[in-house]
């Protein structure tokens, strides 16, 4: 008896410690990241790292001060907070009709839409960017809102269809007996019934633009510079301001984490389009 | 009935068998617009030759640009041998190191977890230039922590990056630790639904733990490895961002994957008509690999039609 209660002991010590070492190789990298960023330059390349040092701000400041770092943060921001309201908008209607109404072909719409998810970006990135040229949007934010829909569209679509289709089709049902148009079953009683479905969507898809990169490197060249895009910019030829960069990369990651935990309830069933729970 | 109650009724029907289409036609508008028309250009632009730089318009090419892919690009078939490498070796090690994370996890009972989980989900959402960078930073020869580590150990310092032979596996090894916590996350959702029954029965029965594994968990797990597989797989094709950052697809051509080698063609050597036909055999290699993935996930009623 003794023994058993030993043995279970043993067995969730053994359990916790290898938690553990999980948890530290996955907060290491990140905590490296976060150390060197307030570290002076001198401090920052000694080799063997230091562990104790002053800590600045310099860093920081100087990224404000002398490069364009405010530029880009805005840039990032316009371009994901438009894009999320126009994914809201067109998908959570696209999504509702797949969720809602019985027509031929549905599905196939789905898959197709689906499909656009899984297509690698660099295969309509030539295109796209030749167009982009034509209509001379080539270095505006509103290419970066416009594209970031081939990707975010049919995520948000896919995602905010399992959500809808949680929501018992008969409250709309009664509401469309009593005279209440299609759209307005849709707008007075789906999206409210949807919202926090609806919300961790948008906070999904914000996340995806805000970290996107290939297209904005190629649409974009100072003006709409992006922050990932503006962050590799601290890499040159000549070398690496590691101070810069990781400053850059730290101020990049907060919003993310903020958004990140707290969508963390949905974030299973959004990373898998709403396939599980 | 009277001629007007009819009419109203016409419209009415019609309404009602075509509304649908006023919810979903400006989405798929967009994507006809933003997806498929560029993929139409690009076709018809595989077909030509056209450098942006030069002097002079497009040429027409015939199947000229797909048989150099297919036939006579070396470096196209050494991008191709990295795209496989990189795609299986992170992919399987993902799902083996997954699987371990989930198990543990899915054991550990008390406040403890939802502190493990908020940190094991950081690197899925983490922007990944920033984890590039991070990477860079801790293979960095001079000053990096890897080699802090090695040399503290009495091993001799490594070049991660900067060598032929290790830079591949330095990239696979960032992209392993970015991307394991996804597939740990998803098999834990996966491991927490599975119904209790079957190990009721089995402790009946006296199965052993690694029976009970073998016969009872990985079957009932596979709906939840298949999601994360095709996710996995189609997002692999797409790595551009820690490639970018951690070696530019050097040293050599070692960590070029397709993806990148497209990218090159387009806006370094600004041959767009070959890189158009490049990024056709790309998008028909995903498409052929999705749709067989798919399938098998249709099979098993995930992403089924009709609930």
């Amino acid at each position: 008896m003794m023994n058993e209660v030993v043995r279970v002991k043993v067995k969730k010590t053994i359990l916790v410690a290898m938690a553990v070492v999980v948890f530290v190789v996955i907060l290491f990298p990140p905590m490296v990241l976060f150390l060197t960023s307030i570290k002076t330059e001198l401090d920052a390349l000694s080799f063997p790292p230091k562990w104790i040092f002053q800590p600045t701000l310099e860093n920081y400041k100087h990224i404000f001060q002398f490069s364009p770092f405010m530029k880009y943060l805005l840039n990032s921001l316009m371009v994901a907070s438009l894009n999320t309201g126009a994914v809201l908008i067109l998908g959570s209607l696209a999504a509702y009709s797949l969720a809602r109404f019985r027509f031929k072909g549905a599905d196939n719409i789905a898959f197709w839409i689906l499909s656009v998810r899984m297509m690698p970006p660099v295969a309509a990135i030539i295109p796209i960017y030749i167009i982009m040229r034509n209509l001379h949007l080539l270095d505006t934010p509103w290419s970066l809102v416009i594209i970031y829909l081939t990707f975010n569209l049919p995520f948000a679509v896919w995602l905010m269809r399992s959500f809808f289709r949680e929501i018992p089709r008969e409250i709309e049902e009664s509401a469309l007996v009593d005279g209440c148009s299609d759209f307005s079953a849709f707008r007075k009683i789906a999206l409210p019934l949807a919202a926090p479905g609806l919300a961790a969507t948008g906070i999904l898809t914000f996340i995806f633009s805000w970290n996107e990169f290939l297209f904005a490197l190629i649409l974009t060249g100072s003006k709409a510079v992006t922050l990932p895009v503006g962050i590799t910019g601290y890499m040159k030829e000549t070398g690496i301001n590691w101070g810069y960069m990781t400053a850059g990369g730290v101020l990049a990651l907060i919003p993310v984490i903020v958004f990140t935990i707290l969508v963390q309830k949905h974030l299973v069933k959004g990373l898998t389009m709403g396939a599980m729970k | 009935m009277e001629l007007g109650r009819k009419v109203v009724l016409f419209f009415y029907l019609l309404k009602r068998k075509y509304v649908w289409l006023f919810f979903l036609a400006p989405a798929v508008g967009v994507l006809i617009g933003i997806v498929v028309f560029p993929l139409a250009f690009s076709l018809i632009l595989s077909f030509y030759d056209w450098n942006i730089i030069r002097a002079g318009g497009w040429s027409w090419a015939g199947i000229n640009n797909y048989s150099t892919i297919l036939f006579r690009d070396s470096y196209f078939r050494s991008s191709f041998k990295v795209t496989l490498l990189y795609l299986t070796g992170t992919v399987s090690v993902q799902f083996g190191l997954g699987l371990v994370v989930a198990l543990i996890l899915h054991q550990i009972t008390g406040k403890i977890i939802g502190f493990l989980r908020t940190a094991l989900v950081l690197p899925i959402t983490m922007t990944p230039v920033v984890v590039g960078i991070i990477w860079r930073l801790m293979y960095n020869p001079d000053l990096g922590m890897l080699n802090y580590f090695l040399t503290w150990f009495g091993f001799s310092p490594v070049n991660w990056t900067g060598m032929p032979g290790t830079a591949l596996p330095s990239v696979m090894m960032a992209d392993i630790w970015e991307w394991t916590p996804f597939v740990a996350l998803i098999l834990l959702a996966g491991l927490q639904a599975l119904p209790q029954e079957p190990y009721e029965a089995a402790l009946v029965d006296g199965a052993s733990s690694w029976q009970t594994f073998c016969y009872i968990t990985f079957p009932l797990l596979s709906p939840a490895m298949l999601v994360a597989l095709l996710i996995r797989v189609m997002d692999s094709f797409k790595t551009f961002d820690l490639i970018f950052v951690l070696t530019q697809g050097g040293p050599g051509m070692s960590t070029e994957i397709l993806n990148y080698y497209t990218y090159r063609y387009g806006f370094k050597f600004f041959h767009l008509g070959y890189a158009s036909a490049l990024s056709w055999v790309l998008l028909v290699v995903v498409t052929i690999i999705s749709m067989i993935l798919i399938r098998i996930l249709q099979s098993r009623g995930i992403y089924a039609k009709r609930t």
